[in-house]
């Protein structure tokens, strides 16, 4: 069927040159589009500024509302915390117990570890913590991992910076406004994160699967290291995430690696810290050397 | 049906459009942008794309809702909201636009059925083009994961498209 000869608003020329003139500024839209998009996938780096201020324009709208769900959230987990208290009152009470053994087998053995690195002389960073605040918001329409955090620029933070909690690592920095910053979770595709085994040190990989989840792979090729239930943590390899932070638990294993979930949840940790980048010097000469590869 | 609505004179003598009727239809596109900046922390992106959904919705339900160039700039700022990069919004909204123009003019009836189909294939070529861009962004994910937030956009629209019907006559003031 032939089309029939187009929207004709009627024989007045100015109404005919408007349609026409529309048309042609779709057209542009689409180029200009097409082309910003080239730009930001060939250079990522271009429009940071511009994407800082948006942040910052949306964050306050963001950081507030989630004390408003936060608090929401809090009043549900709160009241069901009073069921059944008294038998998880006795529970509470026997794992205090076992903690605190804990608590002062660990004393000793840091002690003891910060002796024997002594007598090693090992050359340690102090790790220092650049700013800290919450996790506000995320990319929940996106098949990228994305999270809000409430720290910008005016706090210290800077785009590459690692972001961690108490519980494990998080991600790190990938656009930072004045007032806010936005987080590359460790469970994004593109995120890599350099890892070993806690039982054992075998080193692996940990690489997001964009659901919330990681893949882990060995990196030597062979029998599968991992068991469920195994812990992984950054190596310190690379110079970015500093060595030693949680990241995540092997929850299923696969024909040559296995799949875990992040130690630290980014819906319900309350506090996250940015910290400097493990070896700054390393950072920067691979980031220069990228940049020199563009 | 249409005779009944034009016969009966429900609407109160003296109310027209409300003000601003002609810029409502963008500014409830940005209002939808803008839900991505609501502090949901999810660990999978299963949510719809609120703007693109409002957007499709109000060009499928009428024609001169807004030009077809503005889907650029009303891409622009979703971009910016949503930290995707900048330009894919704004190349898919305005493609988007054109394509359906021409659908308007190859059709010769619409009915419920043939929109949703539309809005579907729609749906469907924004989550792919930003699967492709994570691609290219190096988060080369399986093409599956696409599929349960674009059914549940695809199952979300008919939602969408009467929010707009209401808001669209609310604004002429009928």
């Amino acid at each position: 069927m032939a089309p029939p000869g187009g929207p004709r608003p009627g024989w007045s020329r100015r109404a005919q040159y408007g349609l026409f003139f529309s048309f042609l500024l779709a057209v542009a839209g689409l180029v200009i589009g097409l082309v910003l998009l080239a730009l930001s996938l060939v250079a990522p780096k271009s429009y940071a500024s511009v994407r800082g201020v948006a942040l910052d324009a949306t964050a306050p709208v963001t950081s507030g509302l989630r004390a408003v769900t936060a608090t929401v959230g809090g009043i549900f987990t709160g009241a069901g915390n009073y069921w059944d208290a008294a038998h998880q009152n006795a529970q509470l009470k026997r794992e205090r117990e076992l903690m605190l053994q804990r608590i002062i087998e660990a004393k000793a053995i840091s002690q003891e570890n910060s002796e024997l690195k002594a007598a090693l002389q090992l050359r340690e960073h102090s790790r220092s913590t650049v700013a800290s605040g919450r996790i506000v918001g995320s990319s929940f329409s996106s098949p990228r991992r994305y999270a809000i955090f409430s720290a910008g620029t005016a706090d210290g933070v800077r785009v590459g910076m690692p972001v961690r909690s108490a519980q494990g690592l998080i991600g790190r920095v990938i656009d930072s406004g004045a007032l806010s910053s936005r987080i590359l979770l460790i469970s994004d595709r593109a995120s890599i994160v350099p890892a070993r085994i806690l039982r054992g040190g075998q080193p692996v990989i940990s690489q997001g699967r964009g659901d919330g989840t990681v893949d882990l792979r060995p990196l030597e090729v062979g029998h599968n290291p991992f068991k469920r239930g195994d812990i992984v943590i950054t190596s310190g390899t690379g110079g970015l995430y500093p060595p030693l932070i949680p990241i995540a638990r092997v929850v299923r294993l696969d024909d040559d690696g296995a799949i875990a979930r992040p130690l630290a949840d980014p819906s319900s940790i309350s506090f996250a810290m940015v910290e400097q980048p493990y070896e700054p010097a390393a950072v920067a000469e691979e980031a220069g050397s990228a940049a020199d590869a563009q | 049906m249409m005779v009944r609505a034009a016969l009966s004179q429900r609407r109160a003598i003296g109310q027209g459009p409300v003000a601003g009727a002609r810029y409502l239809p963008a500014v409830s596109v940005m209002l939808a942008s803008l839900l991505n900046a609501l502090p949901i922390v999810s660990s999978s992106g299963w949510y719809p794309d609120f703007g693109f959904l409002v957007l499709i919705a109000w060009r499928l339900l009428r024609s001169d809702a807004f030009p077809a160039w503005w889907a650029a700039p009303l891409g622009l700022f979703n971009d910016l909201v949503m930290g995707h990069p900048l330009g894919l919004s704004i190349a898919v909204w305005t493609a988007a636009m054109m394509l359906l123009d021409l659908a308007d003019r190859r059709t010769m009836w619409r009915g419920y059925w043939l929109e949703w189909i539309f809005a579907a294939l729609l749906l469907l070529a924004n989550e792919a083009a930003e699967w492709r861009v994570a691609q290219v962004m190096g988060a080369s994910l399986p093409f599956v994961v696409i599929v349960p937030p674009l059914l549940i956009s695809i199952l979300s629209f008919p939602v969408v498209a009467w929010f707009v019907s209401r808001l669209d006559r609310w604004r002429l003031g009928r």
